[in-house]
């Protein structure tokens, strides 16, 4: 059984409907790309599966349980946490309450405490500011603490909307390093990015989404075919599914 | 000059405290509640009506009475419309305070209900030369334990931080599994703990209520929440503090001319908004970075 098993998903916002076709299959402990242009519908996907997008059609089942009608407080307690994009984090709490909050959707109330500290181990950087205003932090840093703040829940799935967004390459270097061994520890991830061979460098799979269809999957040697990657992110030639 | 000092400090605790109680329940809706001040109304109508029993069950029963006054509006109006545009909310509101002011007159009457709550507050005190009300005393007091008391609890505890987070950005804080129907419906109690403490110190200094009772230092508190900084707790009760210490500030100096006190007061506030349009408080070191 799928961890996270999405299909026909549709979503948008009031009238006008942006996701027309999601499906995604995520096994424990995978990590899956997510790549399109601007306006493809990527975070709308993300965001319908975490429950802060309405979804109109379609099945969401996470560990085997329907979340399509649930309220995102309810699906990170399950196990599924999303850093949305531009980071979202609280920037006039410290990096400290920041963690606090994470601890919010911890489905297991004991050991939250051990739970930071672990965090705090794979983001070094966080530890001289733990009592600093998070506003004060960099771009990286805060890129970090997104994903700290995520972990701290212990999700079995941990889905990233653009962590690169308006990152240098060293810190985008950083931020993707620690991706994978977020991932050796067991936790599965999708990450959503618009630049492709970024996430198909660490990704096993990655699909397409364009105007709202999941148009395509990739596996991480078709980075190498540019022609291959130019079809299914620009949409010139045949669907690749 | 004592006594005008202190009542400038009791004034500002008594804005303050309404002010705070409007940015609890702005902070994590969004929602700009004129309807606070028919809370402030039904705490000093319940106060009034039940100062027989003695004082202490007569301030329990305006304190729970309007804390479930201010649950049953979220409940019935405000939590059906969480998708609502902001003015959509306002609208609604304003309705909820309508409708409150002539169920009031249906049930107490449209002429004042007058009533003696606490008459040892208003005598004096004196010291050598000076005399101080004591109503100035016990407001400032009263400001200032419920103020620290509200301080402690959003500074201190887990649900003050996720009010606090959910004020800052609702959607994440759910994202994070902050209970959107908890965090609401505490702000809204808290709301109506604080309206019923103002409802206290007016009745107390009024000795009558009328539905319109919480009309003027609702508006006056409002105005505290908006030069204080919308969305910040601590910009709401400094600005109710400055509006109300500024109120009584310029009573005093006026003198015969305090008609024009609240002529002076917006004078003042637009002078604020020009400079600091955020408010009071918006964090100039937070900025956007890369």
């Amino acid at each position: 059984m799928s961890l996270l098993n999405v299909e026909d998903l549709q979503a948008g916002y009031g009238k006008v409907q942006v996701l027309f076709n999601g499906h995604i299959k995520v096994e424990p402990g995978e990590l899956v790309g997510i790549v399109g242009p601007n306006g493809a519908g990527k975070s709308t996907f993300l965001g319908a599966i975490a429950g802060a997008v309405k979804a109109s059609h379609g099945t969401i089942e996470f560990g085997g349980e329907s979340i399509r009608s649930k309220n995102p407080e309810d699906i990170v307690r399950l196990g599924l946490a999303l850093v949305p994009e531009g980071r979202a984090i609280f920037t006039d709490l410290t990096v400290n309450e920041n963690l606090r909050l994470g601890l919010t959707g911890r489905r297991e109330k004991s050991g939250a405490q051990k739970a930071i500290e672990e965090v705090i181990d794979l983001f070094p950087v966080l530890i001289t500011h733990r009592n600093h205003q998070a506003g004060l932090l960099s771009g990286g840093q805060q890129q970090q603490l997104a994903i700290a703040r995520a972990l701290v829940s212990e999700p079995k799935l941990l889905m990233l909307d653009e962590p690169s967004l308006g990152l240098s390459p060293t810190v985008i270097q950083d931020v993707f390093g620690v991706l994978n061994r977020i991932q050796d520890q067991g936790t599965a991830i999708i990450v959503v990015e618009q630049r492709a061979h970024l996430v198909m460098s660490i990704a096993a799979r990655t699909l397409v989404i364009r105007e709202g269809h999941v148009r395509a999957t990739l596996l991480r040697e078709d980075a190498q075919d540019e022609a291959r990657l130019a079809a299914a992110y620009f949409g010139t030639g045949e669907d690749l599914e | 000059m004592i006594q005008t000092i202190l009542d400038a400090l009791s004034y500002g605790g008594l804005y303050g405290l309404a002010a705070l109680g409007i940015g609890l329940v702005f902070g994590v809706m969004r929602l700009v509640n004129f309807a606070h001040g028919e809370l402030i109304a039904i705490g000093a109508y319940l106060l009034i009506v039940t100062i027989d029993l003695g004082l202490p069950i007569s301030i329990s029963i305006a304190v729970t009475g309007t804390a479930i006054l201010a649950l049953l509006m979220e409940f019935s109006v405000f939590k059906r419309l969480r998708l609502a545009e902001p003015s959509v909310l306002l609208i609604a509101s304003f309705g909820v305070s309508v409708f409150l002011q002539r169920l009031y007159e249906v049930i107490f009457g449209a002429l004042p209900l007058s009533g003696q709550i606490a008459p040892w507050m208003t005598g004096v005190i004196e010291f050598g030369d000076t005399t101080i009300t004591r109503g100035s005393l016990v407001t400032i007091g009263l400001a200032l334990v419920l103020l620290g008391g509200m301080w402690f609890f959003i500074e201190k505890t887990t649900l003050g931080l996720q009010i606090r987070a959910a004020s800052s950005d609702f959607q994440t804080a759910r994202l994070l599994g902050v209970r959107s129907n908890r965090v609401i419906g505490a702000a809204f109690v808290f709301s109506g703990v604080l309206a019923a403490a103002v409802a206290f110190v007016l009745v107390t200094q009024r000795g009558s209520v009328d539905p319109l009772f919480g009309v003027n230092i609702t508006i006056l508190a409002l105005v505290g929440t908006v030069i204080g900084g919308l969305g910040s707790l601590q910009g709401a009760a400094l600005g109710g503090f400055a509006v109300g210490t500024t109120i009584s500030l310029l009573n005093s100096f006026l003198g015969n001319y305090r008609i024009y006190t609240y002529t002076w007061l917006f004078i003042l506030v637009i002078i604020v908004l020009l400079v600091r349009p955020g408010g009071l408080i918006s964090n100039k070191a937070v900025k956007e970075r890369v």
